[in-house]
């Protein structure tokens, strides 16, 4: 009997002991589970789990191995300036300093209004537009973390990229569903990490970065 | 080090105020008073059964050295994050119907907190850091905008120095 494990919260899927309180019987292999069943602790389709027994990912080469060529830092957009400066100011709240936040606050709203008018995408081009950055940019970004020991950079990526697997899954499901993805149910954000979830309550804690559920809200449905 | 009281977690057992050798901690908003707070003194911070107060630092280390082959890497996540969150916010308006706006609200926020987490770890964590100064100080000098909130940006360079 295998184990199969969610890349996204860590939860493990053993066939020896099923899923009783789903209706899923102890013994159930995973291959008798339908391939719309998702995670039941953070909604990622089946189609991520990965065999508990498959070997770590190879590790990156030694730093020094693949030194690429320096390249410049390009500078921040406008829209990334507006990200830094609603981001220091909660910083500034964490610090219990209220003035330096609002003033953080004016900055964000300054360039908050000059964010050029970018190319307008419809759902499924974003959800391509994600997978490619899953399936090439996040692991390079990930092998340059790695390779240079900055744990706090691996950090923002790993979760980064959780939660972007999360986004085109549930995108994925919003391409065969349509509305009826959210008809009736809500849908929550982690306010840490920008985990997304659909369903009628919010998980105990997030699945990626586990903070307590105080920290998740709800989306509002727009009055009618 | 001086005092600071989390309201979220304050189950108004007013120990603070028995304890406290200067009245800083009874306030009408519950914040604690910081120009009576004794820097260091910590009696607040172990008489309160809900931990609802902490210390806060008056100032903060160096940031850590971020490598640029990383910081590159950081920063074409952070921007592509945070043009996800331009096309999201367009699909806001556009969607022709609730469910579909509601859903790009949401992935709007998600990209936006990944952007703001991305560039954090950028070398933007501390907002007293050298490179969040060197950065206001940039701004000020090259935006002649008139919009600009130059007093804003003058007044943190004020506050934030370390």
């Amino acid at each position: 009997m295998a184990k199969y494990v969610c890349p996204i919260c860590g939860y493990v899927y053993d066939e020896a002991a099923g899923r009783p309180e789903d209706g899923i019987a102890p013994g159930t292999p995973w291959q008798a589970l339908s391939e719309d069943w998702v995670c039941p602790l953070c909604g990622a389709p089946k189609s991520v789990f990965e065999g508990q027994s498959k070997p770590e990912v190879k590790s990156t080469p030694a730093s020094g191995v693949m030194e690429p060529q320096e390249e410049p830092l390009r500078e921040l957009s406008v829209g990334e300036l507006a990200a830094l400066c609603t981001n220091l100011a909660k910083g500034c709240e964490k610090q219990y300093r209220a003035e330096e936040a609002e003033l953080f606050m004016q900055l964000a709203a300054y360039y908050e209004k000059r964010i050029p008018k970018g190319e307008a995408r419809d759902f499924t081009q974003l959800l391509t537009l994600i997978d490619q950055e899953l399936n090439n940019e996040y692991p390079a970004a990930k092998e340059a973390a790695t390779a240079n020991r900055d744990r706090g950079s691996l950090r923002a990526l790993v979760w980064g990229e959780k939660v972007s697997r999360i986004l085109t899954s549930l995108l994925g499901k919003f391409d065969k569903q349509g509305d009826a993805l959210l008809n009736g149910t809500n849908i929550y954000v982690c306010e840490i990490c920008g985990f997304v979830y659909v369903g009628n309550e919010p998980p105990e804690i997030c699945p990626v970065c586990k903070v307590p559920n105080l920290k998740i809200s709800m989306i509002a449905k727009e009055a009618v | 080090m001086y005092a600071v009281r989390n309201i979220r977690l304050c189950t108004k057992d007013c120990l603070c105020l028995y304890v406290c050798p200067t009245g800083a901690t009874d306030t009408e908003t519950g914040q604690i008073d910081r120009s009576k707070c004794i820097s260091g003194c910590r009696l607040c911070v172990d008489a309160c059964p809900s931990h609802a107060i902490s210390l806060v630092p008056e100032s903060y280390p160096p940031q850590q050295e971020k490598k640029q082959t990383v910081l590159a890497a950081m920063r074409k996540r952070s921007a592509s994050k945070s043009a996800q969150e331009q096309a999201f916010a367009l699909l806001e308006q556009t969607a022709p119907n609730e469910p579909a706006r509601r859903l790009a609200k949401a992935m709007r926020c998600s990209c936006r907190l990944m952007a703001e987490d991305l560039l954090r770890e950028s070398g933007y964590m501390l907002p007293q850091s050298e490179n969040v100064q060197t950065l206001l100080k940039s701004e000020l000098e090259n935006i002649k905008d008139n919009d600009f909130p130059r007093d804003a940006a003058k007044r943190l360079l004020e506050l934030l120095k370390q």
